[in-house]
């Protein structure tokens, strides 16, 4: 039996996956155990999984801070936040607390989000076996093609972060720092990333991981009517407190289906100033259920939320705010799942129009069953670990 | 300044004036008319702050500009050849004065 490290970063969507396959490594009799920021996976681990801190306590405040100053940010300002403001330096903070954890813990293996750079570099340092846990399908597919300086800006800081931490140089050579030299897990298909996808040889799509979840908080079961539609609306935990206009939009834009749709929007609280009866906003709410009740999905294009509703043949609408989520809302309406609207600027009527086209034009829940069975062939969490155990 | 330096640079604002409106008109096209009512497109207006342009916003914009001014204007190639921080602070003025420079070569 081995032990098996998990290192994350301090975003829910990218703790998720590695729960599952935790767990499952665990009931094959692996010991297994994670190290991050207890703020963020405190609640997403059960209570008997293993936690160790990526960081001194104090650091919340950075975090604060970090996110802080990133509210707001889109598209190219986003994406050189993300690398520069907050992977990059991330790398740096979390280097001490992966490496005492992997002594401490004894690792045989890492299993490194694709974000949590820490272990990619604490793997290479110590020769030991790693495997990227690739939570977005976003760096497997070249979205530089308008921008082509944008992907050489990635890997240059990437390898002066190999430098700065004293890689040796044949280690890092073996490459970027996304992507295990020995395995690269994309919790997706082909059939929804599409052909276009530049995928290293070490990649294996293995369909989303969704294993078992500790779902947060209960919900209102009785008030869901069997006699209308379920529609679920979910903006991501990064941008919370600033979807207040989008969400405001759906209320609008919702307004005059009472008839036959109700709609369970998660949302910070104070962000909708009035809502009608057949809408319901909850701070949290147990997605993974809720969607068994659902018919269509209004997102961010968050690659978790997008792939459990897919995972459930549901249609969606997406509008991407930052980061991956333009790549992934991409990959919605090229598949045919869904449609894409303009996050900072969609009007009511025109939101209306993608919802209720997604609900009744019967093509979009086609597409996303074709998607929902090619995930189920992927085989999931199950899937991820027997690869996983290939390693071992 | 003599006169005939004169004469070019009312030229070139003039010049410059034109292609602006040309480029709010077609930006007014990508982003939809209601939304570009809140918003005045101006030479220090930002694609991103400002108008919230997005990937495939930019390549629709791409098209335009081909169909309208040819092979004068090479787009693919004024924005491939920007660093991240140019592409995050990129106003419709840099994008106006470089299609100004292609039509006065051309």
């Amino acid at each position: 039996m081995s032990r098996i490290l998990f290192v994350v970063p301090p975003l829910a969507g990218h703790v998720l996956p590695t729960v599952a396959l935790g767990q499952e490594l665990a009931e094959r009799g692996h010991d297994v155990a994670w190290v991050g920021h207890t703020e963020v996976a405190c609640r997403l681990l059960p209570p008997e999984l293993t936690l160790f801190p990526a960081e001194r306590p104090g650091s919340e405040t950075w975090l604060t801070e970090t996110y802080e100053r990133s509210r707001g940010l889109r598209g190219p300002a986003a994406f050189q936040f993300l690398w520069k403001d907050f992977l990059v330096p991330l790398a740096g903070r979390m280097i001490a607390g992966v490496e005492a954890a992997v002594h401490e813990f004894g690792a045989d293996l890492l299993v490194v989000d694709q974000q949590a750079l820490a272990g990619a570099l604490i793997a290479r340092k110590h020769r030991l076996p790693w495997i990227t846990s690739a939570t977005t399908s976003a760096e497997l597919t070249n979205p530089f093609t308008m921008v082509p300086k944008f992907g050489e800006w990635v890997r240059a800081q990437l390898d002066e972060l190999q430098r700065a931490q004293g890689i040796r140089s044949d280690d890092a050579a073996l490459g970027d720092l996304r992507f295990s030299e020995h395995l690269v897990l994309a919790y997706t298909t082909e059939s929804f990333v599409g052909m276009n996808a530049t995928v290293p040889s070490q990649c294996v799509f293995v369909g989303p991981s969704l294993g078992k979840r500790v779902e947060s908080g209960d919900y209102d079961w009785d008030w869901l009517d069997p006699r209308r539609q379920h529609v679920l609306v979910s903006m991501g935990t990064i941008d919370r407190e600033n979807n207040g206009r989008f969400l405001n939009t759906v209320v609008e834009a919702v307004a005059p289906l009472a008839h036959r749709v109700q709609v369970s929007i998660a949302a910070a609280p104070g962000l909708i100033e009035r809502s009608p009866d057949h809408v319901r906003v909850r701070e949290f709410v147990p997605q993974l259920d809720l969607l068994k009740h659902s018919a269509a999905v209004v997102c961010h294009g968050g690659h978790n939320t997008v792939c459990e509703s897919l995972a459930n043949g549901l249609p969606l609408v997406v509008a991407p705010i930052r980061d991956d989520q333009p790549i992934i809302a991409e990959q919605v309406v090229a598949s045919g799942v869904g449609r894409r609207v303009h996050f900072g600027r969609v009007r009511p009527a025109e939101l209306r129009e993608a919802i209720l086209s997604v609900l009744d034009q019967p093509g979009y829940r086609a597409a996303a069953e074709q998607i929902q069975s090619s995930f189920a062939d992927a085989g999931g969490t199950v899937t991820a670990a027997d690869h996983v155990e290939k390693l071992l | 300044m003599s006169s005939t330096e004169l004469t070019d640079v009312v030229g070139d604002y003039a010049a410059e004036s034109a292609v602006l409106t040309t480029v709010r008109h077609m930006l007014v096209e990508v982003i939809g008319e209601d939304y570009a009512l809140a918003v005045d497109i101006d030479m220090d207006t930002s694609f991103n702050r400002d108008l919230e342009l997005e990937s495939i916003e930019f390549v629709t914009l791409s098209a335009k500009l081909r169909e309208h001014y040819g092979n004068t204007v090479n787009f693919a190639a004024f924005l491939g050849d920007k660093e991240v921080a140019e592409v995050a602070e990129l106003t419709v003025g840099e994008l106006v004065t470089y299609i100004s420079g292609c039509v006065a070569r051309d």
